[in-house]
């Protein structure tokens, strides 16, 4: 068994909405630099992979490749998934913990401080922008929308802060993370790659990956395409919604295959080369 | 009897290269002789073994996605040296063909029971300065 292969996906979410293409908004990585990949940093990467095979032609050993999208504008990708549902719960919580403080104040003040209706107003707005806004996700292949997670996760800034605006203005968000949602092309057409996309307790990658084992026996270059989920936010019927978009990018595996050897001998096996006692 | 060994290592490359040393726990080296092998999970494994069988040795990484290879076996003398340099200059070592190597052989007839035959294990991991890590203290011994 070899080195796990990976390949790293990240898209500069924002400019590639905006530029409704991936081509310059996206930047491909490997960790086959050594192995001689080309084009690592670009929207044009060929990965090389070296497959190995015994004198008798058959594979050697088993290369498996494994995709993982980013976004430049995401949060990163160390943090636990759930820190954006946490967070948009917790300030649910904190607004309720407020508006009984409020109520107790209210009941209980000798000052004059919240006996005046304009004040419980003002404290009211204070405690309702603190909660920041909704979000809704709009369905993959109808109009229907849902609630993002499992209570409707919230519109957090690039610094993880929850943020409140108005639907005329929504400050720097942190956009969806993008999400792959197949891998197709000459590389799968030819049987060279076998994508699929995996569940992984992984707290990091959401729980989905995709990745590929790969025939090494028919060296060459071969295309791959992946489609790509990238999420616009939007203000529609009175609700901050998220809208999934696709686009697709284009990458290249470039195979070579070469024989093994005994590493003692540089040929076939022989005796251990042991100094007489 | 079982013909064939195979000496099964798994390196913490990321704690070998952070710390420098393949010690600490960083390798383990196991194997499946059918006779009483010592220390197995450490680098001082002694593999005991029989004239004629084939030794077979592998690597795995911890960490799937960090590079390790054997970059070269070596047995050593009874007083521990050996013929076979360590390379001076490891920034000059290439690690892309060290994959077709295969690290096997047959234990020869002439080996004396008891007499422990120790081995200098290199590793390379990736390639720069601190890419060679290499232990001398695996053996192997004829029962």
């Amino acid at each position: 068994m070899s080195q796990q292969l990976g390949i790293i996906v990240m898209v500069d979410v924002e400019a590639a909405l905006k530029a409704n293409t991936l081509k310059g908004n996206t930047y491909l990585f490997d960790n086959m630099k050594l192995q001689g990949s080309e084009g690592l940093g670009t929207d044009k990467l060929i990965s090389a992979i070296h497959g190995s095979s015994y004198i008798d032609g058959s594979q050697a050993n088993e290369q498996v490749l494994n995709w993982l999208p980013y976004g430049v504008g995401s949060l990163p990708p160390t943090l636990p998934k759930s820190f954006l549902a946490d967070k948009s719960k917790n300030s649910d919580l904190k607004a309720l913990e407020d508006i009984k403080a409020l109520a107790d104040k209210i009941t209980s003040t000798d000052t004059d401080e919240f006996t005046n209706v304009d004040d419980v107003i003002e404290e009211l707005k204070r405690i309702s922008k603190s909660t920041g806004i909704k979000t809704q996700v709009q369905d993959k292949y109808s109009d229907t929308t849902r609630d993002l997670g499992t209570s409707g996760q919230k519109i957090m800034d690039v610094t993880g802060e929850l943020i409140s605006a108005s639907k005329d203005k929504i400050p720097e968000i942190n956009s969806l993370n993008p999400l792959i949602t197949d891998i197709s092309g000459e590389a799968v057409d030819k049987k060279i790659i076998y994508p699929a996309a995996y569940g992984s307790p992984d707290m990091v990658t959401d729980g989905w990956y995709w990745a590929a084992s790969v025939d090494t026996s028919t060296p060459g270059t071969y295309a791959y395409t992946m489609d790509i989920q990238l999420y616009k936010l939007i203000w529609s019927d009175g609700v901050w919604t998220w809208i999934p978009v696709h686009m697709k990018c284009e990458a290249y595996i470039k195979i070579s295959n070469d024989q093994k050897k005994n590493g003692f001998t540089n040929a076939g096996v022989g005796y251990l080369p042991i100094p007489i006692a | 009897m079982e013909s064939k060994i195979t000496i099964f290592s798994v390196v913490d490359v990321i704690e070998s290269l952070s710390g420098g040393t393949l010690l600490n726990g960083n390798l383990c080296m196991m194997d499946n002789s059918p006779f009483e092998s010592l220390n197995q999970g450490t680098p001082n494994l002694v593999t005991l073994c029989y004239p004629g069988q084939l030794i077979h040795w592998t690597i795995l990484a911890l960490d799937l996605q960090t590079p390790v290879a054997i970059r070269k076996i070596t047995f050593l003398n009874q007083d521990g040296s050996s013929c076979e340099p360590i390379p001076a200059d490891p920034t000059q070592l290439e690690s892309d063909k060290l994959h077709l190597n295969v690290w096997s052989g047959i234990v020869p007839y002439y080996l004396v029971p008891g007499v422990e035959y120790r081995y200098r294990f290199e590793l390379q991991m990736y390639e720069g300065k601190n890419c060679l890590m290499y232990v001398d203290t695996p053996a192997l011994k004829r029962v």
